[in-house]
Parts: C-alpha cells; sequence; structure tokens
C-alpha cells in the first residue's frame, strides 16, 4: 500500500512539472527526467529484501500524502530560516548561502555572492541544461537509468536544483552552505533538492549542506549532490544531519575525482526521525584520493545509515574511510561499506573502518564491509567493531573524582571527536563539537 | 587525635564467595603501612572495596575515613573527600588526554572544595612541577591518558595524578609490580616527597623490595581474608627471608 502511494506521489509531481514545461519537452534536463521516471517505475521503493535496504525499512513513512511544489515557497519567511538553522546559522555566518525551501532554490533568501571571480551559483533549470548538457552528466551520462529508486526520484523530479561551478585556480575563501528547508507546519512534503558542484583544476573549496524542517509533519527530502572534481582541485564537502523527529532524509552525494585531487566527506548525524546516506567517491584518475568521514551521535528513536562506495579504477589511487557512533536509548546505526578495487587499480591503498559504542541495550548497530578486489599488488584493510563503554574505565575516572555521568560523557565525546578532529574547516568543527558534547552531556575538551 | 582510616571486622566478596573475612586496620596521620602477603589472600579485595568498586559487595563491618563513613559514598565522592588509590593496571583512556583528564578531575575535587578553578597557565605550571617529580617528559600531557605507556610510565602516571590531587589516604596497589629498579625509585621518590603529618599511605605489596624506598611505621600481613599478623618493618625483612610459609602454619593453628 505505502509503496503504491508513493508511486502515485511522484508520478504525480512528475505530471504537474511535466505540465509546466511550454514546449521544453525534448530539452536534455527533460530526457533525464523522463528516463529516471522509468528507472524509479522498474525498481519500485526498495524492501527489506533489498540487499542495499536490508537493515533500512522506508515503508513506515513512504505512504504519506505528500505535497510537492514546483517553486520554492514564498510563505517561509527569512526569520522561518533562521529558526529552521538554529545555531549552524551563526557558525557558519561568514560564508555563502544558498537556501532551498521545500527542494527549489530560493534567491531572496540566499546570500549568493555575484561578483567573486571565478564562482558560479546560479539555479538549475531546463534553460541551463539546455545551453550546457555536460551540467546534467556529472556524474556520468547514464546515471538516470543506474539510479537507485530514491536517486531516481530525485532525477525525474528535478526543478531549480543549484549549480555551482568554480574556474580552475581559485582557492575560495569562505564556504558555500547549502541549506535545505522544507516546511512541514500544514502537510506533509516530498522535496527533491539537486545539487551540482564543478571545480576545476588547482581550485579548492568547502561546501557544508545541512538539512532542516520547519514544523511536525513528515518532510521526505531526497537531495541529490553531484561533485566533479578536476585535476588537483581539493573539495571538502560536509553533511549536517542535526533535525528533529519530522526529517526523513534519503541524501546520496557522488563525486568523481580527477588526476592529484581530492575529495573528502564529512557526514555528521547528530538528529533526524531517519537518515539514510550514500556517500560514492569514485578515483578516476592516478594519484586521486579521497576520504569519508562519519560521525554518528544517536539517541531516542533515531535512525542513520550510512552507505559508503569507493571505487578504485585507476592505480596509485589512495582512500580512507573512518566511521563513529555513539548510540544511546533506542537508536539505530548502520554502515555498510564497498571498496571496488579494479583490475588496473595496482597500487592501491584503501582503508576502512567503523566504530560503534551502544551505551543501552536497546540500541543497535549493524555494520557491514564490502571489500572487492580484482588488483592483486594493493593494500588495504578494513575494521568494523561495535561495542560497550569500558566500565573499568569508568570506574578509573571515577576513582579520580569524576563522577561516573560525567566520565562517559568524556569517553564517548573522546571517542567521536577523533573524527570530528578531521574537519579543517574551523568554524563547522567548533559548531560540531559543541553540539555533540551537549548531546553527549559533555563539555568540548578540545585543549 | 581521629584516625584517618578505621576499618573494623570488615567482610566483602565477589559474588557468592567471601573474600575479606574480618579486617581490623587504623591508619594515623603520618604513617605509612604496609600490606603484605602472598597471592590471593585479599590484598586488592581490600584496594578495590576502599577505592568502591562496585564488583565487589560489602557483608559486614565499617569503614570510617577522617570520620565519615566511606562504605556509604560512591567512588567519585571518596575521591573527592581525599582518598587516592593507585591502580595496580592503570585503565588505558583512547582519546581523553591526560591533561583534559586530570584538569577536569582537579577541577572536580576544586570545586567539592568550594575552591575556584584555578587559573589555565597556574594550572599548567603545576602539571609541569608535578611532573618533574615523577620525572615524566610534559610530552605525556597531550597523548591518550595511559594509551601506548610502558608499564614504568603507567605508573610514574598514577604517582603524577596522586601528586596532582593531594589525598588524605593513598592506597598503593601492587605499584611496584613490573617495574624495573630506576623505576622503582623514581616512584618511591614521588611518593616520600608527598608524605606529610597530616596524611597517610597504605602500600600494598609482594615484595620487600619497594619497602627498602618507601619505609613503613607498620606491616600487616594478610591471609585469607584476615591481618594476621603486625609488626614494624623488620617484619618484612623476616618474611623476605622466611617465606609466608611459617605465618600461614601460625595462622591455622591459632584458627
Amino acid at each position: 500500500m505505502a509503496r503504491e502511494a508513493f508511486h502515485s506521489n511522484v508520478l504525480r509531481a512528475h505530471e504537474q512539472l511535466t505540465s509546466r514545461l511550454n514546449g521544453d519537452a525534448a530539452a536534455p534536463l527533460h530526457q533525464q527526467r523522463v528516463a529516471a521516471l522509468q528507472t524509479f517505475l522498474d525498481q519500485g521503493v526498495p524492501t527489506t529484501r533489498h540487499e542495499e535496504w536490508k537493515y533500512t525499512n522506508v515503508l513506515p513513512f513512504i505512504g504519506s500524502e505528500f505535497v510537492t511544489s514546483l517553486d520554492a515557497d514564498a510563505a517561509v519567511t527569512a526569520s522561518d530560516c533562521a529558526r529552521a538553522m538554529g545555531s549552524l546559522a551563526e557558525a557558519l555566518d561568514g560564508g555563502w548561502r544558498v537556501v532551498f525551501v521545500n527542494g527549489h532554490i530560493s534567491l531572496p533568501l540566499s546570500s549568493i555572492p555575484e561578483h567573486v571571480n571565478g564562482l558560479r551559483i546560479e539555479p538549475l533549470t531546463d534553460a541551463l541544461i539546455s545551453k550546457h548538457p555536460e551540467l546534467s552528466t556529472v556524474a556520468g551520462a547514464n546515471m538516470a537509468a543506474t539510479a537507485n529508486p530514491f536517486v531516481a526520484t530525485n532525477l525525474a523530479l528535478a526543478n531549480n536544483g543549484v549549480v555551482i561551478r568554480v574556474g580552475s585556480n581559485i582557492q575560495l575563501e569562505r564556504p558555500i552552505h547549502i541549506v535545505c528547508i522544507t516546511d512541514v507546519r500544514s502537510s506533509h512534503r516530498l522535496v527533491t533538492p539537486r545539487i551540482v558542484v564543478l571545480v576545476e583544476a588547482g581550485s579548492s573549496i568547502d561546501v557544508v549542506e545541512s538539512h532542516h524542517t520547519l514544523g511536525d509533519m513528515t518532510a521526505l527530502d531526497v537531495t541529490v549532490a553531484e561533485v566533479a572534481v578536476a585535476a588537483n582541485a581539493h573539495v571538502r564537502y560536509h553533511k549536517v544531519l542535526d533535525d528533529g523527529e519530522s526529517l526523513r532524509h534519503i541524501g546520496d552525494m557522488r563525486a568523481d575525482v580527477s588526476r592529484d585531487a581530492t575529495f573528502t566527506a564529512h557526514t555528521a548525524c547528530l538528529g533526524g526521525g531517519f537518515v539514510r546516506n550514500d556517500v560514492s567517491v569514485r578515483l578516476c584518475e592516478p594519484s586521486s584520493q579521497g576520504f569519508l568521514f562519519g560521525t554518528s551521535v544517536l539517541r531516542d528513536h533515531e535512525y542513520a545509515d550510512n552507505h559508503t562506495t569507493v571505487d578504485h579504477c585507476v592505480p596509485h589511487c589512495h582512500s580512507e574511510e573512518l566511521y563513529k557512533g555513539i548510540y544511546n536509548d533506542s537508536s539505530v546505526g548502520v554502515f555498510n561499506g564497498k571498496i571496488y578495487v579494479r583490475p588496473q587499480a595496482q597500487k592501491t591503498t584503501a582503508y576502512q573502518s567503523s566504530h560503534a559504542i551502544l551505551l543501552s541495550e536497546r540500541a543497535q548497530m549493524n555494520s557491514k564491509p564490502q571489500l572487492e578486489i580484482w588488483a592483486d599488488d594493493v593494500k588495504c584493510s578494513h575494521g568494523a567493531t561495535t561495542g560497550q563503554l569500558d566500565e573499568d574505565a569508568v570506574f578509573y575516572l571515577q576513582s579520580r573524582g569524576i563522577d561516573a555521568a560525567k566520565a562517559r560523557a568524556l569517553m564517548t565525546y573522546a571517542f567521536v571527536a577523533e573524527v570530528v578532529e578531521r574537519i579543517d574547516l574551523v568554524s563547522l568543527r567548533q559548531h560540531l563539537e559543541e553540539r555533540i558534547a551537549d548531546k553527549l552531556g559533555a563539555e568540548p575538551f578540545a585543549l | 587525635m581521629t584516625p584517618i582510616l578505621s576499618i573494623q571486622q570488615l567482610t566483602a566478596g565477589i559474588e557468592e564467595r567471601e573474600i575479606l573475612k574480618g579486617i581490623d586496620l587504623v591508619v594515623n596521620p603520618g604513617e605509612v603501612h604496609a600490606i603484605m602477603g602472598p597471592n590471593g589472600s585479599g590484598k586488592s579485595t581490600l584496594a578495590s572495596v576502599l577505592a568502591g568498586r562496585e564488583d565487589y559487595t560489602v557483608t559486614g563491618g565499617s569503614v570510617s575515613f577522617m570520620g565519615k563513613d566511606l562504605l556509604e559514598m560512591a567512588p567519585e565522592e571518596r575521591a573527592r573527600e581525599g582518598m587516592f588509590l593507585a591502580f595496580q593496571y592503570p585503565i588505558e583512556i583512547p582519546g581523553v588526554s591526560t591533561a583534559n583528564f586530570i584538569k577536569t578531575a582537579v577541577g572536580e575535587l576544586r570545586k567539592h572544595r568550594g575552591l575556584d578553578p584555578l587559573e589555565p597557565a597556574a594550572f599548567l605550571a603545576l602539571m609541569r612541577e608535578k611532573m618533574k617529580l615523577v620525572e615524566m617528559d610534559s610530552s605525556f600531557l597531550n597523548r591518550s591518558l595511559n594509551e601506548g605507556f610502558s608499564g614504568g610510565e603507567k605508573k610514574r602516571n598514577e604517582i603524577f595524578q596522586m601528586a596532582m590531587l593531594e589525598p588524605t589516604l593513598a592506597v598503593l596497589d601492587e605499584t611496584d609490580s613490573g617495574l624495573d629498579i630506576d623505576a622503582l625509585r623514581i616512584v618511591a621518590h614521588g611518593v616520600n616527597a608527598l608524605r606529610s603529618p597530616t596524611n597517610a599511605t597504605v602500600v600494598i605489596t609482594h615484595y620487600q623490595r619497594l619497602l627498602d624506598y618507601i619505609v613503613p611505621d607498620v606491616v600487616h600481613v594478610l591471609w585469607n581474608g584476615r591481618i594476621v599478623r603486625s609488626g614494624d618493618k623488620s617484619l618484612a625483612l623476616e618474611l623476605e627471608k622466611r617465606g609466608y610459609d611459617w605465618i600461614k602454619n601460625e595462622a591455622a593453628v591459632e584458627a
């Protein structure tokens, strides 16, 4: 039932979009929408029988009557926007801001620089894609055909996304903060923000993507971000999920990395009713590097599923993954990490680890490393642990005058701090340290 | 004069097994007591019970610390009241630096005593000074607590913490085990430097060797959960020469 309801919801939204095209049906963006819709209809909503969704059941919330819209909603004001973002807005105040409202870019709420050398931020529209068809296929020409059902949903409904282009040899001094706000004060909503980031040779940028809701109804936020990192460029892409129960986020981030370039993803899951993140990094040219970091600090019934894929396509590339999580109450975590090393990708180094601490008997962690290695001269390792807090260590701290609750907070904070410390963007790192310490009842213990 | 520690007819065990079968011990200010005994006699259990480890159940008797009922206090309260246990096996705590840990511990202690936190610069200077006492390099401050420390470094770190927390009663549980002679001297020097007429030390050990460096006022022999003999430091020397069997035999006859 829920699956059929979601199908008709997506179909209806797609038709609504088509009816407004004014003869642009042959345009490349729309062709992609049509192909993606077909992919979605062929695959359907996944159930837990589907290997990629084994632990993660979307059926409980997928069947709601979702409203979709064609444009950013004017009912969301600047103060709504500030309220939704909370303290993150202040932390990233020095950056540029791209605001999505109900899945569409809102220029009035955004602060997009007009005259920064080499930086272009513009709405992803049919007109733009008709002029630059290559922008619709940043993550591969056959993306629409090979997407998972939710990426396909996003592509089928793509409209008013954002395209961020950075010219060559530009070191952006400020981060770009992409804010996705969904207004569910009076209805459930399905939103599909689409983000395209192209960084040319020798440039570097920091992106922060965050997701927020207004109101208590269900916000199904299906976001796709595609990133192309040209030779010797460096992209640090951070994703922050720190919202309430109403946020149901299914996100897909994918990056293609060229020669000598680096892509770093950091995903912080600090709250939300349901979070699923797929991060896929393709190391396409020699000496490219991918770093994937993740921190989850969950409690109550919070849920975070991190699926990663690192594809070593060519020789001499390096990848590193570190995911850590603290799970309290009835929260649930999933880590599924795939590493592919193609036959020609000799001299690959690929390391993956995922560690979790469960603070309650009801909390759950599911870890699945998946390494497929076809080359024979590589260094690859993986490790996954799930455990409890060391009670002997708690006693040791108590015996020095630190009460048990504070001892636990200190230790759990230290456990995840190892990951957060790797964030180079100081403003964001400090913000996350505070948020995590707050959630764990600790103080940020940075020296 | 109120004793620092007064233990009366203490019985305690783990699960169903009784390990301490009636301990009596009084420690006065300024004194150093050594508790010796063969493996399994209950020495470490006594240390754990005094520190408040939950695995052990006290089944009878009383322990008064500075006139207060020690057994009523949570482990952290005991520490704040001035009790310190130097662990036989100090725990490694990844990610928590030695400096942050000791800062937090001293902060809790000062709060308990109604004192303001120390200024960061003064605190750093204090840490450096106390590290010198046990010849620890200040680079240890930024390392995770005990992680990757050698056996000797861990024990020196225990004495460093003791120096920072300035306890009224320090219980050293097998602090000499696994130490080479140089480390032993450093640890003993640290302990001696911290002695004062107002505090006291209980040294739990297997071997007489440590007592060459930390000279006890009273030596107790623990056997089968009871203190079966007490004497001055010459008792330790006699044990070193004759072993424990004669004491076990005498205790068996008395029982």
